[in-house]
């Protein structure tokens, strides 16, 4: 786990959805702005918000809470699109995403990350760096970059998987491919 | 052709060539360091081979001989590395390090003038001849380290990505266009000023200071759209420097071949144009190479002895599309299937579809060529051409008639550019359709806006036309209003309807890229800003038919 490093005090963006407390450290973070309406990409996962326009550049917009079974977000004053640099296939790229409401900036040092537990939280282990304790609380900390391309690969095989039917029908036999 | 215009071209072409070695020598020089802390990279040995490769090609194509010979002796040696024949020790890098300053001098020769090599190049020859011959090496102290896993890490990736001419990159501008941009600058300070003023007055009412901002974001856009139109260039001059090429090459191969060109005003981005340049260089060498055959094999085949090699551009979809066309033999299957099962490529010839060969033509390293020629067969080519495309986030497509020749379609985006769009809207999303697939617009006739089905027929003027409702082919919420409208819209020679909701009008339209989430949408080619800040989605015509013909495919298969 590299959030596990002691002598390094980290700071976390942390926000809600749907209750829950979760977190992102707080370089990822460009810039969080406003909820505003996007564009729906058609064929892509209901977990792709759409596209919105960051002054000229065209950011794709990830629902969280759909991502993670949640339910699709229905926007309120408080929703807010982080705007975090993920890396996608080993370039950065400039993703925003979802949240109910964001909260504060904490900080958190090496002893204050928990690896996560093996279940019990709504999201996948993969996608969390740890568990941040804040007190009481637990806050749980997102990998971005592996959020992100989950996405990115979940929706590479919906297209793929929407693609056979259709093309592999007329054929005989499927053709396996290594 | 007028040996005049050649001239002059020529000269042109040189300059081109020298920035480009220059290029290619800094890089192969930063690769050889490189590499001899990892003395068994691939992609540093891949890098290296193309910038050699490269240097050679364009040497050729400026007649420098002396440039030439030295890179392909070059290339003799970086090939045994390429293969894990030759051990990478220090004396090689020393030996090859002191190549790239040779070539450099031999270049420089070569620029001032003279025309038979020197004679230190002659000697280095030799020396590189010897190290190319050199027995299987001995592993040197400790031994070659594994060749690591192929692909390698990301940033051995970047380093042997090809960057087009980086550095000192101008482009003629014409100065009207430039005082227009002057212009427009000043008016938008004034609009700006009045605007502020407005609002610092407090009193303006809310139409005014809208009015206002309006007059400043269109002059604003108006800016803008100038500087990307001031960023295009026609494709023409790429086309024309292959002139020379082909002449030049079909009569070294004892080969008689001329070269069209089609649609060369059509214009792109500059950077486009710097991308495609070299992919160009690879795919008129390979058509002259393996596709053009001799006069008498071509007279037998009851062809003109003379091939022709057709180079065309046009705008499809929101994307430019190059095609280097040749009338010669045609991808050679069994050769092709036989040398991937060779190679390991492929396992079983019997079984490659189109586009398995397709693909495997494009890997590094592939190439039917028996021998190793001047031009090709070290299966650079056309691996080249693949990396340069897909930096653009374009696409490679071969397609191969057996006995009629092979057309190499390369598809670009217009990234940056600017199409003329049609803005169409469904519930509250607006889409932009490419200008140049509208035909005509009408109303939907009222017998078939009561229809609940996703597609159906139209009389248009006697003629069936049948139509998709967009809104159910890309499953959007909301309800259909009561009035739609049929956009008439084609592509090559299919004509079909596309129902919306309302039509909004043509546009210029600024295309911006969708990002790497977005890679492969079916019927979405881009996206675009529209004048109140949203972001609209500007549809692939092509792809859109193309989808509703394989779902009509798939349901009556399922029907069946």
């Amino acid at each position: 786990m590299p959030a596990n490093d002691d002598a390094v005090r980290a700071q976390y963006l942390s926000f809600s959805l749907r209750g829950t407390e979760y977190a992102v450290g707080i370089l990822k973070v460009k810039e969080i702005l406003q909820y505003e309406q996007t564009t729906r990409v058609p064929s892509t996962p209901r977990s792709v918000r759409g596209v919105i326009n960051l002054r000229g550049q065209v950011v794709p917009v990830v629902d969280l809470a759909a991502k993670f079974g949640l339910g699709e977000t229905e926007p309120t004053p408080f929703t807010c699109i982080l705007i975090v640099e993920a890396v996608l296939e080993g370039t950065s790229t400039v993703v925003g995403i979802m949240a109910d409401s964001v909260q504060e900036v904490i900080e958190l040092g090496g002893d204050d990350v928990e690896p996560p537990p093996a279940f019990g939280t709504h999201v996948k282990i993969d996608f969390l760096l740890g568990l941040g304790k804040l007190g009481k609380r637990f806050v749980l900390l997102l990998d971005v970059d592996r959020v992100i391309s989950a996405d990115e690969k979940e929706f590479a095989r919906e297209v793929a998987s929407a693609e056979p039917p259709a093309a592999a029908q007329p054929q005989p036999e499927p053709a396996p491919r290594a | 052709m007028d040996e005049n215009e050649i001239e002059i071209d020529r000269e042109e072409l040189i300059r081109t060539f020298l920035a480009e070695a220059e290029e290619a020598f800094v890089h192969m020089e930063q690769s050889l360091v490189a590499l001899e802390t990892r003395p068994g990279d691939d992609p540093l040995l891949h890098g290296l081979f193309r910038d050699a490769h490269t240097v050679k090609g364009a040497a050729g194509l400026v007649g420098f001989d002396a440039v030439r010979d030295l890179a392909h002796d070059l290339e003799d040696v970086l090939e045994r590395m390429r293969k894990h024949t030759l051990a990478v020790d220090d004396v090689l890098i020393t030996l090859l390090l002191r190549s790239v300053d040779v070539l450099r001098s031999a270049v420089a020769e070569a620029a001032a003038g003279a025309t038979a090599p020197s004679q230190a190049a002659l000697a280095f020859r030799r020396r590189l001849a010897q190290a190319a011959a050199a027995a299987p090496g001995s592993p040197s102290s400790g031994g070659p380290p594994p060749p690591p896993p192929p692909g390698g890490a990301p940033a051995d990736e970047a380093l042997t990505l090809q960057q087009p001419a980086g550095s000192g990159r101008s482009l003629r501008v014409d100065v009207a266009k430039l005082d227009r941009m002057l212009d427009l600058s000043g008016e938008i300070a004034i609009a700006r000023g009045r605007l502020g003023e407005l609002l610092d007055r407090g009193q303006a009412t809310h139409a005014e200071i809208l009015e206002a901002h309006r007059e400043t974001d269109r002059l604003y856009l108006d800016l803008q759209e100038l500087i990307m139109k001031a960023r295009m260039v026609p494709i023409g001059p790429s086309f024309h420097q292959h002139v020379r090429t082909v002449r030049d090459v079909a009569t070294s191969q004892g080969k008689q071949a001329r070269l069209l060109v089609e649609g060369e005003e059509v214009e792109v981005d500059t950077a486009v144009v710097e991308y495609v340049r070299d992919p160009l260089t690879h795919m008129v060498r390979n058509a002259l190479d393996h596709g053009i055959e001799t006069p008498e094999v071509r007279r037998a085949a009851g062809k003109d002895p003379v091939g022709r090699l057709t180079l065309r551009a046009f705008h499809e979809a929101g994307a430019m599309v190059i095609q280097v066309v040749d009338d010669g033999a045609g991808l050679d299957r069994t050769r092709i299937a036989q040398k991937a099962v060779a190679t390991g490529l492929a396992s079983d010839a019997g079984r490659l579809s189109d586009e398995d060969l397709a693909r495997i033509v494009f890997e590094p390293g592939f190439s039917t060529a028996e021998r190793v020629t001047e031009l090709s067969g070290r299966g650079v080519g056309m691996d080249v051409v693949r990396r340069n495309v897909e930096a653009l986030r374009g696409s490679v497509a071969i397609e191969s008639e057996t006995g009629h020749g092979t057309t190499v379609t390369i598809r670009v985006p217009l990234t940056l550019a600017i199409i003329q769009g049609f803005k169409v809207g469904i519930g509250d999303e607006a889409y932009i359709l490419p200008l140049d697939a509208v035909v005509e617009c009408l109303e939907l006739p009222e017998s078939e806006s009561g229809s609940p089905f996703a597609h159906g027929v139209v009389n248009l003027r006697g003629k069936p036309l049948p139509y998709l409702r967009l809104r159910d082919h890309f499953a959007l919420d909301g309800k259909r209003p009561e009035r739609e409208n049929v956009v008439v819209v084609q592509h090559g020679a299919q004509t079909a309807g596309i129902v919306v909701d309302a039509l909004h009008g043509e546009s210029s339209t600024v295309i911006k890229p969708l990002g790497t989430m977005f890679k492969q949408i079916p019927g979405v080619a881009g996206s675009s800003i529209l004048g109140n800040g949203r972001v609209a989605l500007i549809l692939d015509v092509a792809g859109i038919l193309r989808e509703t013909l394989r779902r009509a495919a798939a349901r009556d298969a399922a029907a069946a």
